[in-house]
C-alpha cells in the first residue's frame, strides 16, 4: 500500500490450526474513515477484526497505527474499542456500570466518570435508563449501551462486529443511519464487519470485500457495485444471474456468439482485458429487461437472449420472472407480468452486464481492474 | 377405577418409601428430642447446650471456615480453567482436580491422619528436606486437620459446578472486559464470579450440609474435645444409649443446616423479584 493511511495492515496472514483463514491482507485506512468489511460466513472478516483488536495474533504481517507498530500489543493498549455482535453487556451491572467500567479500569476519578457516563447517555438517547440492568432493555437500547461502553473511553478506532445483526429489520434501518451520523459527528475511524451488502453500502465510505481470506475488491460503494472485479464480487453484490457465453474480441468491442440461447449484442471493451473465448455473464434481475414483441429489434449494445418464462411472482414494485435460457435459469424483473410458458427476449444493458473470462476469472474482467487499488 | 385414583396408586410406592424411611424417622427423632422420662420438655436441649455448646460453636466455626476456603478454591480452579492461557496446564488441572470427589470421607480421614500426624509424611518430608528440625514437628490432627480434610474433599465438587457455570458465561463479555483493559484477576472477580454466584451458593450450601453430617473425619482426625456434633451424637448413642440428647443434638444440626438453605432461598427470591 502507499503508506499514507492512518491504520495500516501489511501482509496480514492468520491460520487456525491447519486452516489458512487470512492471506496477504494489505489495507490502508484513513483517519475518520468508515470502512465496511463485507463477506459471507467464514470468509475471515471477523478474524481480521479480531486480529486488529488483538484477540488473534497474525501468523505473519504487521499492523501499524501511524508510526506505531501494534502487531503484538495486548488488546487494551491499541486504542481500539470493540462492539460485539452479542453486545456482550455484563448482566450483573446496570447500564451506567456497564458504560463506566472502562473508565473505572483506567482509574478515572469517580466524579469524572459520572460526568462522562451521563454525557454518553445523553449522546445515545439512554437518559433515564442508567439504573436498569441489560435484561430490562430492548435490543436497540442494548446495542446503544454496548456502543456507549466502547465510545466512552475515547478510542482512536471503533471496531464493530456485526453490531446490527441481532436487531429487528425495521430498527436496523434506523440504527444504520444513527450509527453513521454518530461516527461522522465524532470523527472516529470505524471498521464495521457485516455480511449485509445493503448495510455496508449505506454506512461505509469504503467497502472491502473478502473472499476466502483475501481481499477480493475494495472501493467506494458505487464502484464495487457497478464495477465488480471478480465473478465472486459480482455475485455477492447481487448479480446472481449467470449465463455461460462465447465471444470474440473485434477491434475495441467484444462480440457475443449466439449459442443455444441465440444471444446477440456486443459491449465496448473500453480498455479492459477480455480475451476471445468462453465467458460468464453476470447481471442483476433488475438490470434485465423483458422485451415485448413490438421492440423485437434487439439493441446492438448489451446482451439480448431468448428464453421461456417458467414462473412469475410479485415481490413488490415489479413482477419477477424465472426465465429458462438454455441450461440456465435466470431472474428478470418487468413492470408487467408475462405468463408461464411464454417465449420472451431478455435484454441486459452494457453498463449492467459483467463479463468474465471463464478460464481465468479473477484476472480478466469487463470491469475496471484498477478497482482493487482504489484509495478513496 | 377413576383415572385420578390410578395415578395416585402409581406414585404410592414411592410416597410410601419416602414416608416410611425418611419422614417418619425424622419426625420420630424430632419428637424424641422433646421426650423426657416424665413426659415432654426441653430437658434434652438444656443438657445438650450444657454439655456441648462448645462443640456446637466448634462445628459451626469449622464448617464455616471450610466453606469459605472451599469457595475460594473452587473460584480459583474454575477461574483458571476458564481463563488459563496455558492449554497444557489447563488440561492437567482439568484432569487432576476431580479426583478427591471419588474418595470416601473415611478414606480421606485415613489418608490425612497418616499425612498430618506428628511423625506423619508431611513432617517427615519437611524434616528430610531440611526445612525444619525434628523438634519443631507438630501434629495437625486437631481442628486444622478437619478443615484440611473438608476442603480437600469438597473443593472439587464445588469447582465442578462453578467451572461448568463459568464455561457458559458469554465469552464475548470476557473479551469486552479484556478489550477495555481488565486484568485476568479483575475479569474473574468483577465479570465472571458475579455471574455465577447462584451456582457457587448452591455448591457451598450443599457442601455445608454435607460437612455438618460427616462423622468419619472428626472421629479419624480429632476425637478429643472439642469435636464436631456428629461425633457427640454417636457418642451419646453408643456409650450411653441416650437417644434423647442425641436427638436434640441432631435437631440442632438440622436447624443449623436449614438456616443456610433459608439464606440461599432468600437470595434467590430477591434475585427473581
Amino acid at each position: 500500500m502507499n503508506g499514507s493511511g492512518y491504520l495500516e495492515l501489511n501482509g496480514i496472514a492468520s491460520r487456525y490450526g491447519a486452516t489458512q483463514v487470512l492471506k496477504d491482507i494489505d489495507l490502508s485506512i484513513r483517519a475518520g474513515e468508515f470502512v465496511a468489511l463485507l463477506g459471507s460466513s467464514g470468509c475471515g472478516k471477523t478474524t481480521l477484526l479480531r486480529t486488529l483488536a488483538g484477540f488473534v495474533a497474525p501468523s505473519s504481517g504487521s499492523v501499524h497505527i501511524g508510526a506505531r507498530d501494534i502487531t503484538h500489543l495486548p488488546p487494551d493498549k491499541r486504542g481500539m474499542a470493540l462492539v460485539f455482535q452479542s453486545y456482550a453487556l455484563w448482566p450483573h451491572m446496570t447500564v451506567d456500570e456497564n458504560i463506566a467500567y472502562g473508565l473505572k479500569l483506567k482509574g478515572v476519578p469517580r466524579t469524572q466518570i459520572a460526568a462522562k457516563v451521563s454525557a454518553m447517555r445523553s449522546l445515545l438517547g439512554l437518559d433515564g435508563l442508567g439504573g436498569r440492568k441489560p435484561q430490562a432493555l430492548s435490543g436497540g437500547q442494548r446495542q446503544r449501551v454496548a456502543l456507549g461502553r466502547a465510545l466512552v473511553i475515547d478510542p482512536e478506532i471503533l471496531l464493530l462486529d456485526e453490531p446490527l445483526s441481532n436487531l429487528d429489520a425495521r430498527i436496523r434501518l434506523t440504527v444504520r443511519h444513527e450509527l453513521r451520523a454518530l461516527q461522522q459527528r465524532l470523527g472516529i475511524t470505524a471498521i464495521h464487519v457485516t455480511h449485509d451488502r445493503e448495510e455496508a453500502m449505506v454506512m461505509a465510505d469504503r467497502i472491502v470485500i473478502l473472499d476466502a481470506g483475501r481481499i477480493a475488491q475494495q472501493g467506494r460503494p458505487e464502484e464495487v457495485y457497478n464495477r465488480p472485479a471478480t465473478p465472486f464480487v459480482a455475485a455477492f453484490m447481487g448479480a446472481e444471474n449467470l449465463l455461460a457465453l462465447e465471444g470474440l474480441v473485434s477491434g475495441d468491442r467484444f462480440v457475443l456468439a449466439p449459442g443455444a440461447i441465440r444471444a446477440t449484442g456486443s459491449v465496448s471493451l473500453d480498455g479492459r482485458s477480455l480475451a476471445s473465448g468462453a465467458v460468464e455473464a453476470r447481471f442483476r434481475p433488475e438490470a434485465a429487461r423483458i422485451l415485448s414483441d413490438a421492440d423485437a429489434a434487439a439493441p446492438e449494445e448489451g446482451l439480448t437472449f431468448q428464453g421461456e418464462v417458467l414462473a412469475v411472482t410479485y415481490p413488490g414494485g415489479h413482477w419477477r420472472h424465472v426465465v429458462r435460457a438454455g441450461a440456465h435459469e435466470i431472474l428478470a424483473d418487468a413492470p408487467r407480468a408475462c405468463q408461464p410458458g411464454e417465449r420472451v427476449s431478455v435484454h441486459v444493458g452494457a453498463d449492467a452486464l459483467f463479463l468474465f473470462n471463464t478460464a481465468q476469472p479473477a484476472a480478466a474482467s469487463l470491469s475496471r481492474p484498477s478497482g482493487a487499488k482504489t484509495e478513496a | 377405577m377413576p383415572r385420578r385414583l390410578l395415578g395416585l396408586l402409581l406414585v404410592l410406592p414411592a410416597l410410601a418409601v419416602i414416608a416410611l424411611l425418611f419422614i417418619l424417622p425424622l419426625v420420630m427423632s424430632a419428637v424424641g428430642a422433646f421426650q423426657l422420662d416424665g413426659g415432654l420438655g426441653l430437658g434434652n436441649f438444656a443438657k445438650a447446650f450444657d454439655l456441648y455448646l462448645k462443640d456446637i460453636l466448634f462445628s459451626v466455626g469449622i464448617v464455616s471456615l471450610s466453606t469459605v476456603l472451599i469457595g475460594l478454591g473452587a473460584v480459583a480452579i474454575g477461574g483458571y480453567l476458564t481463563l488459563g492461557a496455558h492449554p497444557v496446564a489447563v488440561t492437567i488441572l482439568r484432569w487432576l482436580y476431580r479426583w478427591p470427589m471419588f474418595i470416601p470421607f473415611i478414606v480421606v480421614g485415613q489418608i490425612l491422619r497418616t499425612f498430618l500426624a506428628k511423625n506423619g509424611m508431611m513432617n517427615n518430608t519437611a524434616v528430610s528436606l531440611g526445612l525444619m528440625g525434628p523438634i519443631d514437628a507438630m501434629s495437625f490432627l486437631d481442628w486444622r486437620g478437619i478443615v484440611i480434610a473438608f476442603v480437600w474433599k469438597q473443593t472439587p465438587f464445588v469447582a465442578l459446578l462453578v467451572a461448568g457455570a463459568m464455561a457458559s458465561v458469554n465469552r464475548e463479555g470476557i473479551e469486552a472486559a479484556v478489550n477495555l483493559g481488565a486484568s485476568r484477576l479483575r475479569v474473574l472477580i468483577e465479570i465472571i464470579v458475579p455471574q455465577v454466584t447462584a451456582t457457587l451458593a448452591v455448591g457451598l450450601i450443599l457442601s455445608f450440609v454435607t460437612m455438618m453430617s460427616v462423622l468419619s473425619v472428626p472421629l479419624m482426625i480429632n476425637a478429643q474435645s472439642p469435636t464436631m456434633l456428629t461425633a457427640d451424637i454417636a457418642f451419646r448413642v453408643n456409650a450411653y444409649g441416650d437417644y434423647g440428647v442425641a436427638n436434640a443434638l441432631g435437631l440442632i444440626s438440622l436447624v443449623l443446616a436449614s438456616s443456610v438453605a433459608w439464606i440461599y432461598l432468600k437470595i434467590s427470591l430477591r434475585e427473581r423479584a
